[in-house]
């Protein structure tokens, strides 16, 4: 079966429909049975004709990361998409209005810019969007119809989501548009093309489970709620805002609570108070707010509150690049805050990673209890996936056997020493369990303590416990992908990156070159071992990560002794495969080289 | 656990708490506060209040800051969650929302609810959190050893204003008041049964109850708020107030050389456990029962 690999991009004004359309066709893809990678760039203005890009890849099998390059791209305002125009492949094509409403000067058209070997597809887009609806507004439609009709794509999905997107409006909205498409789709139809675009069919899908197209933060409110979420907390941020949104909507509809707190650490201390309660408990913020949160960290971490803290990374420091994203908060996810503080970070690096993270993190904030902070960054929260849900709910309810272990009529201790260094845990209410916790060192049964003996020894407990997560079922801490055994070239990565890291190694192994990955989920406590075990297996180890220092290198420096190289990038987009595999192709050579020497 | 200091009991004052039937109500670490500390009788008060309010020990959640008033959690035989500087009521309020049955108590020094606390307060008034709040003013910050606090009056020498404090107190009560409080009275240390009295009617009070405790400082404050002081300064308020006139309540407020005690205000209105419930009703459709 042929498989299909093509990226579209659609550019235009706020006021094209640039968004909506590209919003249209990834949905009537995914519809169709296609697995879609998506990505929208807004204007940081809220109003104003600011450039929106919206792109879209649509393949056979569920792809890592955007490509750098696009097969194609649609024109919905010349003046913004000619910059984009070099980004289109060879033999690639350009959709674009060539009967423009004044004319114009030669430079301004797109057709004018268009580099050898790019495929030019001209259409009367604003006179088609005129006659059929009566204006020009519908000239997105009339792009997606043509460009549909061109590559032989099955109209069905899009009317149904056309009728969808419209069913608010009066019906005669919905039949006007719906006729702007048909009409523009028999013109792609029967437009004679040179390009090697083609999509194959779309594939089966698997049994067990359904396939949905979301963003990462619709992944995480899909993940809280299977996992049973009572309790949200929140402070609106950009870009983690929509989790709370969703929230506000889904949360009441199964009888659970959403508090719009009036700062981040009201709301990270409500979290742990609800917590404290018994209650399944989150928050989610950016990286200005986990600022603000790290001192109730600390307190949750030192009276072993489980509670779960979502942030969506973007650009730094202080207020920083709000729309843009960026890797930068890992040192503050796991180090933030006074004292030894050590809590259990996850970073996922897909959509459906932050659908599971979301709901283990869940699980183990209960299980050893103990904050659990989920890392994403701007690019994860909004960029679109289908992904694959299990039909089963894969999260486990509320862990009640680590209350059940409280044993009735000794006087109770609630921070006692185990073998496994979590303690029966008893919430309000119950009886037989009355105890204070505290921000204080304390002994066994909660009291202030400041001996240096029980320092050490609940220092230790609450170090200790956290390594069980490590082994924690039903979750990838860390996996490795590509060659295997001994490589040249090994990449280690983190987050949202992974996506690029595996496309740049999927090009790299094209290229003959040995290579193979390995992503790390969880951060905190860090898998130490896997890791040392990767590099034992690599000539060559290359970080990529979207921030200027190296963060996660800096905590891989300090479990690994052996020499690696760091690859920084802050340009608040998603790292670019290209740059990736210039580095996997410059130490292949260095590996080549040395073990020739 | 040998190394659990035992509890040491002072006679007479386990006479006292024994004979008063609220005995299993005080935990069995003996408060770590100075002899004297005004804050002794609050714990007897809350106690006391518990005892005849007949609310289960184990119903009952004390939340507090980071004071010498913080400690109280660790004096009472009930749940307690002794937390950071400033935050009791937004963990209070957690709580709350996660378990809308349990009696939540918050408790803090003057320094934690009015400094380094104080953008929390409106908002936990405002929401009706159905909580009591009792702040310890002691004008005063005990704990770190006589610092200025947002209650010190002008002109009051501390390790921190050697010069005399320059800043405007701020006036708790007309703050309160001003920010939607259901329930606000005020109290004072050196009158346990008044103290124990306002603190019952407190925790009756469906909704954010707000009870302002004076309390002296004896260790660093011996020129200001002292017992003779306050007992001289204190005026009960007067029994025609009507406790449903803010205005009037506002005017007492205002009062500050000779501060009222009793209930300056009371309202009754929905808490925030009953909006959140309406919440899950609309968003459930009519007639569907909250259940959480
Ligand atoms: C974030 C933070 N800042 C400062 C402190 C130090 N600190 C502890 S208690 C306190 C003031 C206590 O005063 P108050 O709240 O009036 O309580 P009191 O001791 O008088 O009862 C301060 C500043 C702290 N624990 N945490
Ligand atoms: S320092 Fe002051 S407030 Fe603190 S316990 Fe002593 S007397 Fe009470
Ligand atoms: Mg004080």
């Amino acid at each position: 079966m042929k498989e299909t690999d093509i990226q579209l991009m659609f550019c235009g004004s706020a006021g094209d429909g640039t968004i909506a359309v590209g919003d249209i066709f990834k949905r009537a893809m995914a519809k169709a049975g296609y697995k879609v990678i998506a990505f929208d760039i807004y204007p940081p203005e809220i109003r104003g004709f600011g450039k929106c890009i919206s792109r879209v890849r649509v393949t056979s099998r569920q792809a890592y990361s955007l490509k750098q390059e696009s097969d194609v791209l649609v024109s919905l305002n010349d003046s913004y998409a000619i910059p984009h125009v070099p980004e289109v492949r060879d033999f690639g094509s350009v959709i674009y209005d060539n009967a423009p409403i004044t004319s114009m000067a030669e430079g301004e058209h797109i057709s004018g810019h268009l580099l050898p070997g790019q495929l030019p597809y001209g259409l009367r887009i604003r006179e088609i969007s005129d006659q059929t609806t009566g204006g020009s507004k519908s000239k997105n439609i009339v792009a997606l119809g043509y460009l549909a009709g061109l590559f032989g794509i099955k109209p069905e999905p899009f009317h149904l989501i056309i009728r969808d997107k419209f069913k608010k409006k009066d019906p005669s909205i919905a039949e006007s548009n719906l006729l702007a498409f048909d009409t523009a789709y028999t013109e792609g139809a029967s437009t004679f093309r040179l390009d090697f675009i083609e999509l194959g069919a779309p594939e089966r899908q698997e049994i067990g489970s359904k396939v949905q197209m979301m963003t990462g933060n619709a992944a995480v409110v899909r993940g809280c709620l299977d996992a049973g979420l009572d309790c949200f907390f929140g402070y609106p941020i950009t870009p983690a805002t929509s989790i709370m949104e969703r929230l506000a909507t889904e949360l009441p509809r199964r009888g659970g609570r959403l508090l719009q707190t009036e700062d981040e650490i009201s709301a990270i201390a409500a979290t742990i108070g609800a917590g404290y309660a018994g209650v399944r408990s989150a928050t989610a913020t950016s990286g200005p707010g986990l600022a603000l949160m790290v001192e109730m960290l600390g307190l949750g971490v030192i009276s072993e509150v489980p509670s779960v803290i979502f942030c969506s990374q973007r650009g730094g420091p202080s207020t920083g690049m709000p729309t843009k994203t960026e890797q930068s908060d890992l040192h503050l996810a796991v180090y933030g805050g006074a004292g030894d503080a050590q809590r259990i970070v996850l970073a996922p690096t897909n959509v459906e990673g932050a659908y599971r993270c979301a709901g283990k993190a869940f699980e183990m904030a209960e299980k050893y209890q103990t904050p659990v902070i989920v890392l994403l960054d701007l690019y994860l929260s909004n960029r679109y996936e289908t992904v694959l849900l299990p039909r089963q709910n894969p999260f486990e309810g509320e862990s009640s056997k680590h209350r059940s272990r409280v044993e009735r009529g000794i006087p109770y201790s609630r921070f006692a020493f185990t073998e496994d260094h979590v303690s029966p845990r008893t919430i309000p209410g119950e009886e037989g369990g009355i105890h204070v916790i505290t921000g204080l060192e304390h002994n066994e049964m909660g009291r202030p303590n400041d001996q240096s003996d029980m320092h050490n020894r609940m220092s230790e407990k609450r170090h200790k416990k956290l390594l069980a997560a490590l082994d924690h079922p039903g979750i990838t801490i860390h996996k490795r992908f590509g060659d295997t055994g001994s490589v040249d070239v090994g990449i280690l990565g983190w987050g949202s990156t992974v996506g690029e890291i595996l496309e740049a190694m999927l090009m790299a192994q094209a290229e003959g070159i040995s290579c193979s990955v390995m992503k790390v989920v969880m951060l905190s406590p860090l898998p130490v071992e896997p890791i040392q075990h990767f590099f034992s297996d690599c000539r060559e180890v290359l970080i990529p990560e979207l921030n200027y220092e190296g963060q996660f290198a800096n905590l891989v420096a300090s479990a690994v002794s052996k020499p690696f190289t760091r690859f920084n990038r802050v340009p608040g987009v998603p790292m670019q495969v290209a740059d990736i595999l210039d580095q996997i192709r410059r130490l292949a050579e260095r590996a080549k080289s040395s073990s020739a020497a | 656990m040998g190394n659990l200091r035992q509890p040491v009991y002072l006679e007479e004052k386990l006479k006292q708490v024994r004979e008063s039937g609220r005995l299993n109500i005080r935990s069995k670490s003996l408060p770590t506060w100075c002899p004297g500390c005004g804050y002794f009788s609050i714990v007897d008060g809350v106690a006391m209040a518990i005892n005849r309010l007949q609310i289960s020990q184990k119903d009952v959640t004390v939340v507090s800051g980071i004071g010498c008033a913080s400690r109280f959690p660790f004096f009472l035989e009930t749940y307690g969650f002794h937390t950071l500087h400033g935050r009791t009521l937004p963990v209070a309020t957690g709580i709350k929302v996660a378990n809308d049955k349990l009696t939540v108590l918050a408790v803090g020094g003057d320094g934690d609810a009015f400094a380094i606390g104080g953008a929390h307060i409106p908002h936990a008034a405002r929401r009706n959190v159905d909580i009591t709040y009792l702040v310890f003013d002691n004008g005063i910050y005990g704990l770190t050893k006589g610092q200025t606090s947002p209650t010190s009056v002008l002109g009051f020498t501390t390790s921190t204003s050697p010069y005399k404090n320059q800043d405007q107190p701020l006036n708790p009560l007309l703050m309160m008041l001003s920010y939607g409080t259901s329930w606000v009275g005020q109290s004072y240390a050196g009158d346990p049964r008044h103290l124990s009295e306002m603190i019952t009617q407190a925790m009756a009070h469906r909704g954010f109850s707000y009870l302002h405790i004076l309390s002296p400082c004896v260790t660093f404050d011996k020129t200001s708020k002292t017992y003779t002081n306050l007992k001289a300064q204190v005026r009960w308020l007067p029994e025609n107030h009507d406790s449903s006139d803010k205005m009037a309540a506002m005017k007492y407020a205002m009062d500050t050389d000779n501060p009222p005690i009793g209930l300056f205000y009371k309202e009754s209105r929905p808490t925030l456990a009953d909006n959140l419930n309406l919440v899950i009703e609309s968003a459930r459709g009519q007639g569907a029962r909250a259940s959480l």
